[in-house]
């Protein structure tokens, strides 16, 4: 029989839309994979499939997987879907296939000896470290307008996984989140929902002119991280050990101004 | 006669540089213990894990705008920078001040919230009620919903903790030094009394807001995060087995959060402190404390297993439960797909979330190593202690010295503080000091 690969982009909507159009065909098939357009590797004995995108199918898929599955794959999942790997799709895909194996099909994702769940297990892992980096080392900065602006280069597309912290923590503030990386704006307006935008869609302009205080209580920061460390302890190893050079871009305190 | 003084009015950015600078020996700064969304007319939220915004140049962990609210101070600590009869630039900050660099830097993503604490101005009553006034400013003017430690004055009336503790999230006593004997010594203003009656009055009515609570749900907390405490290490002479016994107490009697220990640093020269070394402070000596204190924590083992009388301080060369392990050989190797979860939790390399997971996947199948490894058990220290479906890793020899040899990796780093150890060409003319390390 040939392998069946269902191709989509990689984007939330394309990646369920893909599970959606493989567990159609056949719910049982531990063969089906999943490429990522533009890093398919054609192999022998295979059909390839083009998927369909649209929210429809994926809103289906999001609702089996939550009703099935339970609560915990669902996060597990949804943050898998973010990473940077390209075996996410496939991973996925399997690790639904295998909860039908099992008595109670809520507990999949504590079946760690499976390969796929395992995969599932470490890219949810992956990508939820590093939104917890991004939510402690993001740094906004106070524009003009009193709009508060932070950059921030990940790995993994973890916007939308520290989205609801910022938009919960800052309720009452404009605030803007851009992804150099994957190019995408977070945009929270003052107590409204916020949305995600990308740069094909619209270019952000941001007010690139900071407010007259801004510098100032970034001086009293800068001042503050010096004075607070012991200079008998000091420890430059252990703190890049914890706060990885990576992470330091788009910090004030590293800033050359 | 009164002293006369003569202050200029002094910058944001001076006062912010004294008072964190007197507050940095403080250890605690952790954000963890308590999760709360924003009700979205204010700023700010908590998560239970904790946040660390930054790190300083020492290695520590930057998570709330650790400042005095003042560093003027009646109390004559021998230990302390900030006593009576040292010289030092004094300053105290405004409620409004407080509140703005909270705010100002809160909205920057900077920190996580705010620690106060403060030297004793006037008398403890006085003091504890600027504090709470600040708070009450920073909770009910600036509608700030994150996190906030603040210090309870020793000393100070039950009355105005109380108000203090509803406005914060954590709070704490330093307990300063584990024996009264000690405190009385190093710190002639403060008593074990004024100590722990803070402490108790913390814990009862904590107790008392979980029935309110339970019964209204949205009645105002009381210190949702806990209390904790901390103890100076290393100005005393009290042994580790000591230390770690308070600690226990600790948290048996009085439910505390966290203890933390640090490392006594000499910031002053007094006759009843030790003497000063070009060692540093013990750093090592802290770091296995803190290892120790987890295990009474998380993984179920009582002071009087990791050491004793006998045996007062812990292993320099060892994490307390390899060290355990090894004095425990009885007890191992031990079968990962049958142990009990307690007796997972008892072998070097399994944490607690990974014992967690290997109970939970095991159910599934039976695991073998590399299951385990990827689960995040940390087998080079494990495989001397477990075995997968019978098996062990490596033909292992089950013995103390064994076992010891390949666990200490050389290239292994070990914390700071034994840097000085390492690998020396012995010659003939070294002059080691045989005689006296026998004499010992």
């Amino acid at each position: 029989m040939l392998k069946r690969r269902f191709i989509c982009t990689d984007t939330t909507i394309g990646i369920l839309s893909a599970i959606y159009d493989a567990w159609k065909m056949d719910r049982t098939d531990t063969e089906a994979g999943i490429p990522l357009w533009g890093t398919v590797q054609h192999e022998m004995f295979c059909e390839y499939y083009e998927v369909e995108e649209n929210e429809r199918k994926a809103g289906a898929v999001r609702k089996l997987i939550r009703e099935r599955l339970g609560k915990q794959a669902y996060s597990d999942i949804s943050y898998a879907i973010l990473s940077k790997d390209e075996d996410k799709g496939t991973a996925i895909l399997q690790t639904m296939v295998a909860a039908r194996e099992l008595a109670d099909s809520h507990r999949i994702m504590e079946h760690l000896s499976h390969p796929a769940v395992r995969r599932v297990f470490e890219m949810s892992r992956n990508v939820g470290r590093e939104a917890h980096y991004w939510e402690e080392f993001l740094r906004f900065r106070e524009m003009k307008p009193k709009i508060l602006y932070a950059e921030i280069t990940p790995q993994n597309q973890v916007l939308p996984a520290i989205a609801d912290h910022f938009a919960d923590r800052f309720p009452l503030e404009d605030f803007v989140i851009y992804d150099k990386n994957h190019a995408s704006y977070m945009i929270h307006p003052r107590q409204k929902k916020w949305m995600f935008m990308t740069d094909h869609e619209q270019k952000w302009e941001a007010a690139k002119e900071l407010s007259e205080e801004e510098e100032a209580w970034c001086t009293l920061w800068k001042g503050f991280r010096k004075s607070i460390s012991i200079k008998d302890r000091e420890n430059k190893k252990l703190q890049t050990q914890n706060m990885p050079l990576r992470y330091r871009g788009d910090m004030p305190e590293y800033g050359k101004s | 006669m009164q002293g006369v003084r003569i202050q200029q009015e002094m910058s944001l950015f001076e006062k912010l540089n004294i008072l964190s600078d007197a507050a940095k020996y403080d250890v605690a700064c952790t954000s963890s213990g308590t999760d709360r969304r924003g009700d979205g007319k204010g700023i700010g939220n908590c998560k239970a894990a904790g946040i660390c915004h930054s790190f300083s140049a020492d290695g520590r962990c930057i998570s709330l705008l650790k400042i005095l609210f003042t560093n003027e101070c009646i109390f004559d600590c021998k230990y302390c920078i900030n006593r009576a009869s040292n010289d030092v630039k004094r300053a105290s900050f405004t409620p409004d001040e407080v509140c703005r660099l909270t705010i100002e830097f809160y909205r920057r993503n900077y920190i996580e919230g705010l620690f106060l604490s403060s030297g004793v101005l006037k008398s403890p009553d006085y003091t504890m009620r600027l504090i709470y006034e600040t708070l009450w400013k920073l909770r009910q003017e600036y509608h700030f919903q994150g996190y906030i430690h603040v210090k309870a004055i020793p000393g100070a009336s039950q009355e105005l903790i109380q108000m203090t503790g509803f406005l914060a999230d954590r709070m704490s006593v330093n307990l300063e030094l584990p024996t009264a004997e000690s405190l009385r010594k190093l710190a002639p203003h403060k008593s074990r009394k004024n100590i722990l009656g803070p402490m108790r009055l913390v814990q009862n009515k904590r107790e008392e807001n979980k029935q309110e609570i339970a019964v209204y749900k949205h009645a105002p907390r009381f210190v949702p995060a806990g209390q904790s405490t901390q103890m100076i290490i290393g100005a005393t002479p009290e042994s580790d087995y000591q230390i770690i016994h308070v600690a226990e107490s600790l948290y048996q009697k009085f439910q505390l959060k966290r203890v933390f220990y640090s490392a006594f640093i000499h910031v002053n020269e007094d006759a009843s402190l030790p003497a000063r070394t070009d060692e540093g402070p013990p750093l090592l000596r802290e770091h296995r404390l803190y290892q120790a204190d987890w295990l009474l924590r998380y993984y179920h083992f009582s002071a009087s297993e990791l050491l004793s009388e006998k045996q007062p301080n812990f292993n320099v060369l060892l994490d307390p439960k390899c060290d355990w392990a090894i004095r425990h050989l009885e007890w191992f190797p031990v079968e990962v797909n049958r142990a009990d979860y307690q007796v997972l939790l008892r072998v070097p390399g399994i944490g607690y979330t990974s014992a967690r997971r290997i109970v939970k996947a095991r159910k599934f199948g039976s695991l073998d190593f590399e299951d385990l490894r990827k689960m995040g058990v940390v087998l080079k220290r494990a495989l001397y202690f477990i075995t997968c479906k019978g098996r062990m890793m490596y033909p292992v020899k089950m013995e103390q010295d064994y076992i010891l040899r390949n666990i200490l990796d050389p290239r292994e780093k070990l914390p700071g503080g034994l840097g000085e150890m390492g690998y020396r060409q012995l010659s003939l003319f070294d002059d080691v000091n045989f005689r006296e390390v026998k004499a010992e």
